[in-house]
């Protein structure tokens, strides 16, 4: 499927132009034009029909003729079976088995006492200083330590683990094929060859003990948790899942934490009302979430029979990409989407996906995130964007500032 | 059938087969939601009275015992009533000072400095309220309500002091500075306000600054005296900022607490003349000039609403958090608020 010409369809023939290094740069405008013109469309470069407004993203989320399908480079970096990409019996065992650490219930119950002092401990490092460059010195580490210590990952430093999601981010997204649907990039899934090899390294001998001697750990439930005493899961079962956080819920809240502060900047009026009343962090992490979303092309589902969406007939075993970053800026449900927005009407977004692969962190994404801000807020009440310095986006798959520079007085 | 659904004193319509989330959210009223389909228990929410239908609400979200105490699903649920709901981590239950109409007497009226009286009313029944609190008295005669803030402290509570600056053609103004005299019975209400010292549990003694613009005084003394008494090393800043020297009042009260308590200090700070032991300026440009980080302190201002914004923003700028940062602005007198 090399042309996206179709007989009485729009001509779709720019799309052969379109690159990777285009979409990581800016998605957005090639996605505009895809959400007026085809929000089904076959894309060249990714070898895959994408899903771009938020009307077929849902459908195509939520219905029973498509299940869950991990993207080609996603599989290549993570293996099999990931959470993200399984779908029946092997699904739900393994949504069973990260779930029950992430209801609201039982994440109230500890989430506090896990983030604030790491959040307090980074906030302090940097706090007297006047300047900071909050992605890499605040948002990834709070967001990896977080996590880190929930996993059991205490002995691996920050810095290891930030350098491990970014290896996998770049692999997970290393997204383009030829015309005969070969990666045109092998040499992008090094990256990530060589952060599962380290992570093995460092999770092995931990599994080894976990398995003798069960903890209060996030991997150690994983092991144990439903299985018949004297059994374990079975360590290849669970590592592909283990990348999908080390990936994905290592990077994202970072990425959210630092799109809601450059959509804050942005508006230094809704600023200042956020920072002087933290109770409103909630929502403008909601719409920092629909502005940029983290996950903004990164997962997919494949059509289980013959199916026909927006107008396109879809044979079985379809994939279609959901992405999710442009329905959340779809100008059919959002007035003005590209402007961060604190008061824009609260219409639910899809930054976390939907149907039964929604993701299984919200709750605890959000409560990161909320507990992150609310820190810095508490402890630079002036904090301001250091207008000496640009802020870049970057990112197909997963999109976020890849620096943000602040600054206040001391 | 459709019904209602209440929050807060909000009222929205839920229209038939609409969740209660999309109900709010078409209304603009916010709550947080994020999966909007049952399984992140984001939306999670306390129907107060009234019935829902929980609908798809999975049991993983929602366990039957939520259910049992009253939680429910926004993103699922349906009114099957009119219902009143509150969302959660919002504050509610906190102990409060009761709301009670009073009979006072005018026990003393003195001039205090430029267009600006100390009076005093007498009650016959002590009112309980927090330093800091204000008054609504109802002028004599008229059926106009005034809100003045107290002096006091909650010890002081069967002669209440209110400062009262003159506005010109005011109705209170024109009773205050005019035929007000000893003996005159008025109708008060309070306490109310959300301006006043921390409870004693909350209050670990931490540093504090007050900012005071005129008879914004008024409760930043009782909420001064009350924090030394309860902590006597604290340290404390309070800041008078008036237009001229003729314009302070309660100068000598304020030393005489400097000499008892030696973490206390006051500023006198003028902004439309210059005089011998007095800054110049504004008062919270002072403030930023004297004070290196206020990181850990807790901020009081009370005056115009253009003060309170500087205070405020000169706070920040010194890095206080802004949940330490409490405010009472007040119009002049006979317009509305507290303190005039």
């Amino acid at each position: 499927m090399t042309t996206t010409q179709q007989p009485g369809k729009q001509d779709l023939s720019w799309l052969d132009e379109v690159t990777m290094t285009e979409l990581e740069r800016n998605p957005y405008p090639t996605y505009e034009r895809l959400r007026s013109e085809a929000p089904l469309a076959f894309v060249p470069v990714l070898g895959s029909y994408v899903a771009s407004t938020a009307e077929i993203c849902r459908e195509v989320a939520t219905s029973p003729d498509f299940e869950a399908v991990i993207t080609p480079a996603g599989g290549r970096t993570f293996g099999h079976p990931a959470i993200i990409g399984v779908n029946g019996d092997i699904h739900a065992d393994l949504r069973g088995m990260v779930e029950p650490q992430l209801q609201p219930v039982e994440v109230d119950s500890w989430v506090d006492d896990l983030v604030r002092p790491i959040a307090r401990n980074y906030v302090e490092q940097f706090e007297d200083r006047g300047r900071a460059e909050l992605v890499a010195e605040y948002c990834e580490p709070v967001s990896v330590r977080s996590l880190g210590d929930l996993l059991g990952l205490q002995s691996v430093s920050s810095d290891k683990l930030r350098e491990w999601f970014h290896k996998l981010s770049v692999s997970f997204t290393n997204a383009a094929v030829d015309e005969n649907g070969e990666f045109t990039n092998p040499d992008g899934f090094t990256p990530g060859d060589e952060a599962r090899a380290e992570i093995q390294a460092v999770v092995d001998p931990l599994i080894d003990r976990w398995i003798e001697h069960p903890e209060n750990t996030a991997i150690s439930h994983w092991l144990h948790d439903g299985m018949p005493p004297g059994k374990t899961r079975d360590r290849a079962y669970i590592y592909p899942t283990i990348y999908v956080y080390l990936l994905g819920a290592m990077q994202e809240p970072g990425h959210g934490m630092a799109s809601t502060l450059v959509g804050l900047f942005s508006r230094p009026e809704q600023m200042e009302e956020v920072v002087d009343d933290p109770s409103l962090l909630p929502r403008a992490i909601s719409e920092g979430m629909r502005w940029t979303s983290p996950i903004w092309s990164a997962t997919a589902r494949i059509s289980t029979k013959p199916v026909t969406v927006a107008g396109v007939d879809l044979p079985a075993g379809t994939p279609v990409i959901l992405s999710y970053g442009s329905a959340n800026h779809d100008s059919g449900t959002y007035d003005a989407p590209t402007a961060y927005d604190l008061h824009r009407p609260p219409l639910p977004h899809l930054a976390f996906g939907a149907g039964n692969h929604a993701c299984a962190g919200i709750y605890y994404a959000n409560q990161v995130m909320r507990i992150g801000l609310e820190e810095l807020f508490e402890a630079i009440p002036n904090l301001e964007r250091d207008t000496g310095e640009g802020v870049e986006f970057w990112g197909w798959g997963f999109r976020g500032p890849t620096s943000l520079h602040g600054t206040w007085e001391v | 059938m459709p019904a209602a659904i209440s929050v807060s004193g909000r009222r929205v319509e839920c229209a038939e087969d609409q969740s209660i989330l999309e109900a709010f959210l078409r209304a603009g009223v916010w709550m947080p939601n994020s999966c909007n389909q049952g399984t992140c228990g984001t939306c999670k929410l306390q129907v107060l009275c009234g019935d829902v239908d929980h609908r798809d609400s999975p049991l993983e979200t929602l366990t039957a015992d939520e259910r049992a105490s009253g939680l429910a699903l926004a993103c699922q649920a349906r009114p099957l009533e009119d219902t009143e709901v509150a969302l959660r981590g919002t504050e509610t239950g906190r102990a409060t000072h009761l709301l009670r109409d009073l009979t006072a007497t005018v026990v003393d009226v003195e001039d205090v400095a430029h267009d600006t009286r100390r009076v005093r009313f007498g009650l016959e029944e002590p009112l309980a309220f927090s330093a800091g609190q204000y008054v609504e008295v109802l002028v004599p005669g008229t059926s106009k309500r005034r809100q003045y803030s107290l002096a006091n402290t909650a010890q002081e509570d069967k002669v209440l002091e209110l400062h009262v600056r003159r506005v010109p053609g005011g109705v209170a103004s024109d009773w205050l500075f005019g035929p007000v005299s000893v003996g005159d019975r008025v109708e008060v209400r309070g306490p109310l306000g959300d301006f006043h010292v921390p409870d004693m549990d909350q209050d670990a003694g931490e540093p504090m600054v007050l900012i005071g613009g005129g008879t914004g005084l008024a409760p930043l003394l009782g909420i001064a005296r009350t924090a030394l008494e309860r902590h006597p090393d604290r340290v404390m800043v309070l800041y008078h900022g008036v237009r001229t020297e003729a314009d302070l009042y309660d100068t000598d009260r304020l030393t005489e607490l400097a000499g008892t308590y030696p973490g206390f200090s006051v500023v006198t700070v003028l902004s439309r003349e210059s005089a011998p032991g007095h800054r110049s300026g504004y008062a919270p440009d002072v403030f930023v000039e004297d004070i290196a980080s206020a990181r850990g302190w807790s901020g009081w201002l009370c005056g115009s609403p253009a003060l309170v914004e500087a205070g405020v923003k000169a706070f920040k700028r010194r890095r206080m958090a802004p949940r330490l940062i409490h405010r009472e602005k007040f119009e002049p007198a006979d317009r509305r608020g507290p303190g005039a």
